[in-house]
């Protein structure tokens, strides 16, 4: 090779070279890379009890390094001979969005870019047909005359089409009929948010953040430990919560008593007593074959 | 078996250094897509760290631009493969080499396919669980995970096609029938089924009523039949025009001008084929009976330098063989003179359109003073009868019909057909949207009319209808059979289909959300410039590909060459492409 091509290829390389490193310097933003441990992380249905508990463990670290707080997270399995449902009382509810900001805090959800589970709906009275909701009203008192609300969240299908997309498995529906996501397997594809008929599905376009001060400690698994980046995540029935013997932030917190939750297969719970006696109760887009968990009713 | 490999990577380090070597204009070409690949690197980087908030997407319209260029270029892929059909069922050989740029472009395609989904995910770091066996592959449920295997498979069958035709021919070698022809008819399954998959996956999905609907599936084959088409006509004379030498015809004045009948003519002799033979050595292998028989028919011609054997556009039955002197063949192409190729003795010209009855593409004329033999076509297939000779006539020929104009009237047809059955489609599905009025049709009254004060598709969805239509007009009418009118119309094709299956498809389906709310979806500079990055690194591919491959086809890239350095392709060894 002569001197001048020499030189000429050299010149060639190191201006590629540069080239290539300059566009490679946004990665120096990244402060999450994921170490080893999280990249070949096993998932959920696979880890042993002692990989669990290791699992477990990093994730309270982690969580304790970055928020200043030692959580509690625990891997809570269905309790045998509970199918959770949901009923709500579209007479009773005032949409004062009240469960919407408990989901929030209970959750840990993403307070910038805000994340909400449940969307309340805003819909004048006779009608159910959601091109006539109004998903943002900013009334300065509810409620009000002439219209009825109706709080949308994730309906624990029975026949979940978002749980059939998932080309990993990452979402599932558990034995106690609760859809849960595993954060540390999911690939970001957001084909089950595409898949959702209800819109229940939630995706962390960046990096979530939450308030130090505003962690909830009390944390799961499948549940609401913190996110990352890039992950989909949407309402499990506070599984934190509901597997502990506990009820969902959202229902605690109505003050009108609009929502009951409770186990369908014991024939004394609420929820039993609800379908069983009232007569009208509405499975949201019932024509689309998911048969909803989350049952919809009148007073009357 | 070490020599084997050995050869193979000779192929592949002459290739790759075919793919860096070129003229300014090659490697400003290159230089340019490089530049634009490392900004979309860039703008991919910023969106790796920060994750998708830096794009146009949001929980509402949870998929843009990069599902929608995924989806259009499914299509490309498929339809850049289906050429095959007509040459391997049909027997058309006039798309018999495009078949091998067809496989190139689906390849291209795919692989930016792939970048494309790879894009869009929001945990690349985690693609390992996607792989079958080692992580969690929900198959056969999830329609992503038919679309994992059949594209990935997809990839293969064409890489190892392409790849075992090229480097037959680099060896010259008859390919082996059972190395290709079962992978050649499974790719043809295979490019259905990749297009299928993807429709499936929209189709799927019943809380989205815009893609609810069983025609999306053949809406998709057809518009990829018309857009994949007409990018090869497209790709292909970009080939044609830089693989064929491009100095001016200025200095040939009889190109253009009356012919000048100042050739002496006289009944060809025995020794004249000798001659012949003397220059053209599988002429010695025709018996004596056969060149008697050849004989009342042929001529032998003195052409003084600059007098034309044959011209442009006229129709003629004669071949010409060159005994003596050389003959410089011109192509007029929009009003300039391109020298395709020059003609030495032993060499033949105008023994395409004698055979094949057609008009004469280029014009040739004697640079020199030089002695010809004319045949008629009659006569040339008598000759051609001995197999020597036919097989070096025929791959001259082929050398020279890589890429022949009625090839690409052939893809005329297919793009005109597909086109016609796209639009067809397209009104049963606007008809069942608008005139049944039920509330499903929210999405379609948004991508067509505007809802509720919302048109961000408006404007876009007209101007992909309206290219359509014209465009529908122009293959129907006679004009497109001009390269210019085809060129134009392929154009349309490609930015029509690439808006309604793009914009058009994907993104109304998420307006309004399943809960009613109406929310707009514009992609940011950011997704833009990934974008553009992906499309530059797939032109780039095709690019190198073509390169690679355009020298092989044409026997310039051989295992025989292996010895000496290449010539550098444009200027030492214009390529000739036709006459």
């Amino acid at each position: 090779m002569g001197r001048r091509s020499f030189l000429r290829t050299s010149a060639v390389l190191t201006t590629g070279l540069a080239a290539l490193a300059a566009s490679l310097k946004p990665l120096l933003d990244m402060n999450d890379f994921p170490t080893m441990e999280r990249f070949l992380q096993k998932y959920y249905k696979e880890m042993t009890p002692q990989d669990m508990a290791r699992v477990l463990k990093r994730i309270e670290d982690e969580v304790e390094q970055q928020y200043g707080l030692r959580p509690h997270v625990r891997d809570l399995k269905p309790m045998d001979g509970v199918e959770y449902v949901y009923c709500l009382n579209l007479t009773r509810c005032i949409g004062c969005r009240k469960c919407v900001h408990a989901c929030v805090a209970e959750n840990n959800e993403s307070r910038d870019p805000e994340i909400q589970y449940i969307r309340v709906l805003r819909l004048p009275d006779g009608s159910l047909g959601t091109d006539k909701a109004d998903h943002f009203y900013a009334s300065k008192s509810v409620p009000e005359k002439g219209f009825f609300y109706m709080p949308v969240q994730c309906q624990q299908c029975k026949n979940p089409p978002c749980v059939k997309v998932c080309p990993v498995h990452a979402t599932w529906q558990e034995a106690d009929g609760i859809t849960v996501v595993d954060y540390d397997w999911c690939i970001g594809c957001r084909y089950c948010e595409a898949a959702c008929p209800y819109w229940a599905r939630r995706f962390n376009f960046t990096k979530p953040s939450i308030p130090k001060d505003r962690l909830n400690p009390d944390m799961a698994y499948l549940g609401n430990r913190p996110r990352r980046q890039g992950v989909m995540e949407k309402c499990h029935f506070c599984i934190q919560r509901s597997r502990a013997g506990r009820y969902p932030a959202c229902l605690e917190v109505c003050p009108a008593g609009a929502r009951k939750f409770g186990n369908i297969l014991d024939p004394n719970s609420e929820v039993s007593y609800i379908l069983k006696s009232k007569r009208v109760f509405i499975q949201l887009k019932e024509e689309m074959g998911t048969s909803p968990r989350f049952f919809y009713y009148f007073d009357v | 078996m070490r020599r084997a490999i050995r050869n193979y990577s000779v192929f592949l380090g002459r290739c790759a250094r075919i793919a860096l070597e070129g003229d300014w204009r090659y490697q400003a070409w290159m230089g340019l897509l490089t530049v634009i690949c490392l900004l979309g690197l860039n703008a991919y980087c910023r969106q790796f760290a920060h994750g998708l908030v830096v794009t146009g997407m949001s929980d509402e319209v949870s998929w843009g631009v990069y599902i929608a260029n995924f989806t259009f270029l499914v299509g490309v892929a498929a339809a850049a493969v289906m050429m095959v059909i007509p040459v391997y069922i049909y027997k058309n050989e006039d798309l018999h080499d495009l078949v091998i740029f067809g496989e190139l472009l689906a390849v291209a395609a795919i692989l930016m396919c792939l970048a494309f989904v790879t894009v869009d995910l929001g945990r690349p770091d985690r693609f390992w669980h996607l792989i079958p066996g080692i992580g969690q592959f929900n198959f056969p449920k999830s329609m992503l995970s038919w679309d994992v295997i059949v594209l990935n498979g997809y990839l293969l069958l064409n890489v190892h096609i392409c790849g075992y035709l090229l480097y037959c021919r680099y060896r010259k070698t008859k390919p082996g029938k059972w190395f290709y022809i079962p992978f050649v008819f499974i790719a043809i399954v295979w490019a259905v089924s990749i297009h299928t998959v993807t429709a499936f996956l929209y189709v799927g999905l019943g809380g989205r009523p815009f893609w609810n609907s069983s025609i999306v599936g053949p809406r998709f084959l057809a518009s990829a039949f018309t857009a994949g088409p007409a990018l090869i006509i497209l790709a292909m004379q970009v080939v044609r025009r830089v693989t064929s030498s491009s100095s001016p015809g200025a200095g040939l004045p009889g190109a253009a001008g009356p012919p000048a009948e100042r050739s002496k003519r006289r009944p060809a002799t025995l020794e004249d084929l000798a001659l012949l033979s003397g220059r053209l050595p599988e002429m010695a292998s025709v018996p004596g009976e056969i060149r008697q028989r050849v004989l009342p028919t042929a001529e032998v011609l003195e052409v003084p330098p600059g007098d034309a054997l044959l011209r442009q556009g006229e129709t003629g039955d004669t071949a010409f063989f060159i005994l003596r002197g050389s003959v410089v063949v011109v192509r007029e192409e929009g009003g300039r003179f391109r020298v395709t190729r020059t003609a030495g003795p032993g060499e033949q010209v105008g023994e395409i359109s004698a055979l094949h009855a057609t008009p004469r593409v280029a014009t040739a004329m004697a640079e020199e003073p030089s002695l010809v033999l004319s045949l008629s076509a009659d006569a040339l297939r008598l000759l051609m009868k001995s197999p020597q000779v036919n097989k070096i006539v025929r791959s001259r020929m082929s050398e020279r019909l890589l890429i022949t104009d009625r090839a690409l009237m052939t893809l005329r047809s297919i793009v005109q057909v597909s086109m016609l059955i796209n639009v067809f489609l397209l009104v049963n599905e606007v008809f069942k949207e608008f005139y049944s009025g039920n509330l499903h049709d929210a999405s379609s009254k948004y991508l067509f009319v505007g809802l509720d004060h919302h048109h961000a598709l408006v404007p876009w969805i007209w101007t992909a209808i309206a290219f359509n239509l014209v465009a529908m007009v122009l293959l129907v009418l006679p004009v497109s059979r001009s390269l210019k009118w085809l060129n134009l119309t392929c154009v349309l094709c490609i930015v029509g289909i690439w808006i309604e299956k793009g914009m058009g498809l994907v993104i109304p389906g998420f307006i309004p959300t399943p809960l009613g709310e109406m929310m707009e979806y514009r992609p940011s500079l950011n997704e833009t410039l990934v974008c553009f990055g992906i499309w530059a690194f797939g032109l780039l591919c095709y690019t190198v590909f073509l390169r690679m491959s355009v020298p092989i086809l044409q026997g310039r890239l051989s295992k025989e060459n292996e010895g000496p350095p290449e010539p550098p392709a444009h200027s030492a060894a214009p390529a000739p492409l036709r006459v």
